[in-house]
């Protein structure tokens, strides 16, 4: 009974300090895209729809990084790493329209090409997928010789 | 392994890092960047065709330079024919300098007479497709167009040949009278050279003179033109082949009957 006790309050200590860890990380990110969304308020003026989109992108990317952090130790960290990363890729691609932005403002067409930086954002992208997979690989393989060293 | 995984992770933050701070920096910095167009001036270039010069004044204070600013300026008739194209290039505009460029273009109302006649006679409206692209901070490009219509002002509005009046000259000949009018709503001067070739009934050639006309803008034209005609020539109607000699354009035969 007290071992199953002591069991539930380190599970318990080890879950507060994942949510900690996942709450200060959502904290900062936000914070970040506040400081941001600050210098950026000028094209959100122009564009409406750009905060929006933005908007959605944090919020989708905080969840995934909450997720993520709360299922540490776990093969689920590492999924949702790489779903974060393939969110990123997919995300720009049909948010940026293939990297040309075009919009119509009081008669005037404005098309800004973001090609360049939606193909450095992909690559970006892929690197945290190869690293999500990396990490995979690594704690599958960690798993295997901590199964191996206890059974043989 | 996870030395790799550590690395791959550091340097996918610092390229993370690196981007959005120059994409938000280039973004914001565009703030600071002044353009301002002035008024068009009007006039003659050295080969008799309308000059348009546009001023830009370009006021860099972003914290990056601006690279390959370029202004295109498309002029079309009213059936989308482009009678003019022109572009003004700047490779560079370095952060805190201020530029001012001219954008000039020339439109040669020849071109425009190919398709129509009408914009000697008739106002009308030009299609005119302004284009400015440029890279902010040299890298991201970003294109702004706009469509506009301007008035066209025809030069010869409302031409018109009055009455002829008929003056005994002596046993052979008589003077002709014959009035013209027109406004000048175009946006020139004009220093027009008209040349009428006076027809009888039987299309034979009777008479024929010249006369020289100064029309400042917008403003009326009354006058007339005196054909010594032969007698034996005239006949109750026919017609006239008028021809226009200007610095601008010329044109002909505008054929206008009388009787």
């Amino acid at each position: 009974m007290t071992e199953e006790r002591r069991d539930f309050k380190k599970r318990l200590q080890k879950f507060t300090r994942k949510a900690l860890k996942a709450t200060i990380k959502g904290i900062v990110f936000y914070g970040i895209y506040f400081v941001l969304s600050m210098f950026l308020a000028p094209v959100s003026e122009m564009v409406p729809s750009f905060q929006q989109m933005i908007e959605v992108f944090v919020m989708v990317y905080i969840f995934l990084m909450i997720i993520g952090e709360l299922t540490a130790g776990t093969i689920f960290h590492h999924f949702f790493n790489g779903a974060k990363a393939l969110f990123v890729i997919l995300y720009l691609i049909f948010a940026l329209n293939g990297g040309i932005v075009g919009i119509t403002v009081q008669n005037v067409n404005l098309i800004v090409d973001l090609r360049l930086f939606l193909v450095v954002t992909m690559l970006l992208g892929l690197l945290g997928l190869a690293k999500s997979v990396l990490q995979a690989i690594n704690f599958l393989n960690k798993e295997q010789n901590t199964y191996t060293s206890k059974f043989s | 392994m996870k030395i790799l995984i550590r690395m791959i992770g550091i340097a996918t933050t610092i390229f993370w890092i690196f981007l959005i701070a120059f994409f938000v920096s280039a973004v914001y910095s565009f703030k600071d960047v002044q353009f301002d167009f002035g008024e068009p001036q009007i006039g003659l270039a050295s080969d008799n065709k309308i000059l348009f010069s546009l001023p830009i004044t370009i006021d860099n204070k972003g914290y990056y330079n601006i690279g390959a600013f370029n202004v295109t300026t498309e002029i079309s008739d009213y059936e989308g024919f482009i009678t003019t194209r022109a572009s003004t290039f700047i490779p560079v505009i370095a952060k805190g300098r201020l530029i001012g460029i001219t954008h000039n273009f020339t439109m040669d109302i020849e071109d425009l007479l190919q398709n129509s006649r009408d914009y000697l006679f008739n106002d009308t409206e030009l299609e005119v497709r302004e284009t400015v692209s440029i890279k902010l901070a040299e890298v991201i490009p970003v294109q702004a167009s706009t469509n506009l219509s301007i008035p066209w002002g025809a030069p010869l509005y409302n031409f018109t040949l009055g009455r002829i009046e008929y003056v005994g000259f002596n046993e052979t000949h008589m003077v002709a009278t014959i009035p013209i009018s027109f406004e000048n709503h175009a946006s020139f001067d004009l220093t027009d050279s008209i040349h009428i070739g006076m027809y009888n009934s039987t299309d034979i050639l009777v008479s024929e003179g010249q006369t020289t006309i100064e029309t400042p803008q917008n403003t009326p034209y009354h006058g007339h033109i005196e054909l010594n005609v032969p007698i034996v020539g005239i006949t109750e109607n026919g017609h006239f082949d008028v021809y226009f000699l200007t610095p601008f354009f010329n044109f002909g035969p505008l054929v206008i009957p009388y009787d």
